[in-house]
C-alpha cells in the first residue's frame, strides 16, 4: 500500500466487539457507547455519522486507543488494545495509527515541517529520513511552499493539511480523523475532503468522524450512529479501494508520483520500528 | 527532536509574561549569588590578607590574636634567635603595632606606627620610593593618607613623637625621620593614617625598647606542608605564646563570623525557594494552557517521558536565561555592597566581603539549574498524567 504500512495477509485492520464506555457526570452515569461492534477492513474509508453526543467521537478515540472502553473489546492489527500496557499503546499510536483532529492541534511554535517531523522524532527516524519524508508529505497535501511557515502563519485548510501530512507521518494502518472539516469554511474544508479522497484512492484506511454531508456522501461506507449504538452500516462499494489491489500495489491506484510516499522510498520499514 | 529543541521557542510564546519571570529568576539568582559570595569571602579574604607576603605563622602574646589587644611579646630578639634555630622556618619577620604622633608646628597628627624588620617585609608593599633597610634608624615609610595628614612627601622630614609613659612619667621621646618611601600596610583600613619605621625606632618611641617587645612575629615555613607541624612544634617550645598558623587563624575568624554565614545560608535559601516556586508556578500555568497540544502529543504517540524531558527543558532554560541575567546583576549589586560594608571603621581594606570562588559558584550555578528542572517537574507530571481523551473532549469546548 501507499504512505501507510503494508499489509501482507489479513486485511482486518481493526475490530471492535461489544464495546461499551460509561463516563460520570454529575453523579450519573452516561452511557457514550451501548454495546457498538464493528470490523475496518484495509483500504476502507468510513464515515461514522449521527447527531452530536452519539458516541462517535468516544468511538474514535476508543478505535485509536487513546480511550479505554468501560467493557468490550478493540484490536488493531490483532492486537487487544485493553491488555496493553501504557507504553506499547503509546509505540502503537506512534507507529501504526494516524490522528486528524477538528482544531488541527498543531504545535504553534513550531513550522509546518517540525510539525510533520514530529511523530518521525518521536519514533527514532534519522534526521535527513524525516526531513526527506516531511517535505514528500507536504507536497503530496500541497504545501510544498509552505514548509517553513510557522503554525500560527497557516490558513485553517492549510494547518488541516500539515495535520494530514502529521498523521501519515510514520506510514500509519488506519487514520482517525475528528470532524477534519468542522472548523473550516465550506470551499476550505472542500479541499481537505478532496484530499481524504485522493488519500482513500491511494489505499489509506480512513475512519472519519463527521456531520459533513458531503464527506459522508463520498465516504465508502457510511456508519450511522445513535445513542451510543450503530444503527445502520452502509458499505459503498463504488468507493471502496478493492482490498487486492491495496494489498498488492502499496502505492494504490493513484500511484503516479502523487501519492504519499512510502516506506520503500525512504528506504526504511514499519517492521525497523 | 523538534519539541526538546524548542524550549527557547516556546518561552517566547508569551513574551511579557516570560520576560517577568526571568527578572524574578535574575533578581532571585543575583541574591543568591551575593549570598555565596558573602558565605565564605570575608574569610577568603582573610586568608588572602594573611597569607599576602607568604608568612604563614603568626606569634602573639599568649590569650590574644595578632594586633587583637595592646599585648606585647617581651625578648623578640632572642625568641626570634630561638625560633630560626628550627630547620623549618625560614625568615622571621617582629612587628609592633603602636600610636604615634607627627608633630606640625603646634599640632600633634595621630597615626599609628608600624615597627618592621625591612628584611622580612611582612606588612606592606612598597608604593613609591625605595624601603627601609634594616639598620636604617632614621628612614620612614608614609601611608598615603597618612602622607596627606602630614603633608610631606618623599624626602621631607617627619618628627615622630612617642607617646607619653605614665609609669615614668617622662617626656614624650622624638624622632626626626626622613621619609623614604610611600607604602600600602595590608592591614589597614581605609583611610588610615599609617606611617612605618624599624622596629628599634617603633620600641624606642612606645617605651617598649628596654624589654624588646613587638606586638607579633610572623613566621616563612619552608614547605606548606609542614606549617601545621611547625605550628605545634613551636607551640609546645613556647607555651607562653600563642602561635597560630593561618589556617588556624582563618579558623578562629570563620567561628566569630559564623552568623555571617547563617545569614548566607537562609537568604540563599530563601533565594532558591523563590526561584522553585517562579519557575513551578510558570511552568503549571503554561503546561495548563498547553493541555490540549500536550494530550494531542500524546495522542499521536509522544511518550510521556518525551513530554516530561520537554517541559523539565523549558524549567531549565528559564532558569538558564535567568541565572545568566542574574550573574550580571548579582556582580554589579555585590560591588555596591561590597564598597558598603568596607566602609564600616577599623576593618582592613584589603578585607572584602563578596569574593568570587569558582567551586561555590560551580556549585551554585549547578543547584541553580538543578533547582529548574526540578520546578518543572511538578508540571511536566500534571502534562504527563493529563488523561488525553477528555482533556481532548475538554479542549474541544
Amino acid at each position: 500500500m501507499s504512505g501507510p504500512a503494508r499489509l501482507c495477509g489479513p486485511t482486518l485492520v481493526a475490530s471492535v466487539r461489544d464495546l461499551r464506555k460509561d463516563y460520570p457526570m454529575n453523579g450519573e452515569t452516561v452511557h457514550a457507547l451501548r454495546g457498538v461492534s464493528l470490523e475496518i477492513h484495509q483500504g476502507d474509508y468510513a464515515a461514522v455519522v449521527g447527531p452530536s453526543g452519539c458516541g462517535k467521537s468516544t468511538l474514535l478515540q476508543l478505535l485509536g486507543g487513546i480511550d479505554t472502553p468501560s467493557s468490550g473489546s478493540v484490536e488493531l492489527l490483532g492486537t487487544r488494545l485493553e491488555t496493553m500496557r501504557d507504553r506499547e499503546l503509546t509505540r502503537l499510536r506512534l507507529t501504526r495509527i494516524g490522528f486528524v483532529f477538528q482544531r488541527f492541534h498543531l504545535l504553534p511554535v513550531l513550522s509546518a515541517r517540525e510539525n510533520v517531523e514530529l511523530p518521525m522524532a518521536e519514533a527514532g527516524v534519522s534526521r535527513v529520513e524525516r526531513r526527506a519524508r516531511a517535505r514528500q508529505l507536504l507536497a503530496y497535501v500541497g504545501l510544498e511552499d509552505r514548509a517553513d511557515h510557522r503554525a500560527t502563519q497557516l490558513s485553517g485548510g492549510e494547518m488541516q493539511r500539515v495535520a494530514i501530512a502529521r498523521a501519515l507521518a510514520n506510514h500509519p494502518v488506519l487514520i482517525l480523523a475528528d470532524e477534519p472539516t468542522g472548523e473550516l469554511d465550506a470551499a476550505t474544508g472542500r479541499g481537505i475532503l478532496d484530499l481524504f479522497q485522493r488519500l482513500a484512492g491511494d489505499g489509506v484506511t480512513l475512519v472519519v468522524v463527521t456531520h459533513d454531508e458531503r464527506l459522508a456522501a463520498e465516504a465508502g461506507r457510511v456508519i450511522h450512529m445513535l445513542d451510543g449504538c450503530i444503527t445502520d452500516d452502509v458499505p459503498r462499494s463504488a468507493f471502496r479501494v478493492p482490498h487486492s489491489e491495496a494489498t498488492v500495489d502499496a502505492r494504490g491506484p493513484g500511484s503516479g508520483g502523487d501519492s504519499p510516499p512510502s516506506n520503500a522510498e525512504l528506504g526504511t520499514r514499519n517492521a525497523e520500528r | 527532536m523538534p519539541m526538546i529543541s524548542s524550549p527557547f521557542r516556546n518561552l517566547a510564546r508569551h513574551p511579557v509574561r516570560s520576560g517577568l519571570a526571568l527578572a524574578g529568576i535574575a533578581v532571585t539568582t543575583a541574591m543568591l549569588l551575593d549570598m555565596v559570595l558573602l558565605a565564605g569571602g570575608i574569610e577568603r579574604s582573610f586568608e588572602r590578607m594573611l597569607m599576602g607576603r607568604g608568612f604563614q605563622i603568626r606569634i602573639s602574646p599568649k590569650g590574644t590574636l595578632p594586633f587583637d589587644t595592646e599585648a606585647t611579646i617581651p625578648g623578640t630578639g632572642n625568641l626570634i634567635r630561638s625560633i630560626l634555630a628550627d630547620s623549618s622556618i625560614v625568615q622571621a619577620g617582629p612587628v609592633l603595632g603602636t600610636s604615634v604622633y607627627a608633630r606640625r608646628g603646634d599640632t600633634l597628627l595621630t597615626l599609628f606606627g608600624y615597627g618592621i624588620d625591612p628584611a622580612a617585609q611582612a606588612q606592606y608593599q612598597l608604593e613609591a620610593g625605595a624601603d627601609l633597610t634594616p639598620g636604617d634608624t632614621t628612614g620612614l615609610l608614609l601611608s598615603g593618607p597618612a602622607a596627606r595628614l602630614i603633608g610631606a612627601g618623599l624626602g621631607d622630614s617627619v618628627t615622630l613623637v612617642g607617646r607619653l609613659d605614665p609609669q615614668m612619667a617622662a617626656a614624650a621621646i622624638q624622632h626626626r625621620l626622613v621619609v623614604r618611601g610611600m607604602a600600602r600596610w595590608l592591614y589597614d583600613y581605609r583611610g588610615q593614617p599609617s606611617v612605618g619605621a624599624v622596629v628599634p625606632v617603633m620600641q624606642d618611641l612606645s617605651h617598649l625598647r628596654a624589654q624588646d617587645r613587638v606586638s607579633a612575629v610572623v613566621l616563612r615555613v619552608r614547605s606548606d606542608a609542614e606549617i601545621e607541624q611547625t605550628s605545634r612544634r613551636l607551640q609546645r617550645r613556647f607555651p607562653m605564646l600563642e602561635i597560630n598558623s593561618v589556617a588556624n587563624l582563618v579558623v578562629h575568624f570563620r567561628e566569630r563570623l559564623v552568623y555571617f554565614r547563617q545569614l548566607s545560608y537562609i537568604l540563599g535559601s530563601i533565594s532558591l525557594i523563590v526561584t522553585v516556586l517562579l519557575v513551578s508556578t510558570l511552568m503549571t500555568i503554561t503546561v495548563n494552557e498547553r493541555l490540549g497540544e500536550i494530550a494531542t502529543l500524546r495522542a499521536i504517540g509522544v511518550a510521556r517521558t518525551s513530554i516530561v524531558r520537554g517541559i523539565m527543558a523549558e524549567g531549565a532554560a528559564l532558569t538558564l536565561i535567568g541565572g545568566v541575567l542574574g550573574v550580571g546583576l548579582g556582580t554589579v549589586t555585590a560591588r555596591y555592597l561590597d564598597r558598603i560594608l568596607t566602609s564600616f571603621p577599623g576593618l582592613p581594606a584589603a578585607i572584602s566581603f563578596f569574593v568570587p570562588n569558582p567551586a561555590s559558584l560551580g556549585v551554585a550555578a549547578g543547584v541553580l539549574l538543578a533547582t529548574g528542572v526540578i520546578a518543572g517537574a511538578y508540571p511536566a507530571f500534571i502534562a504527563a498524567r493529563a488523561p488525553i481523551a477528555a482533556t481532548l473532549r475538554t479542549e474541544a469546548t
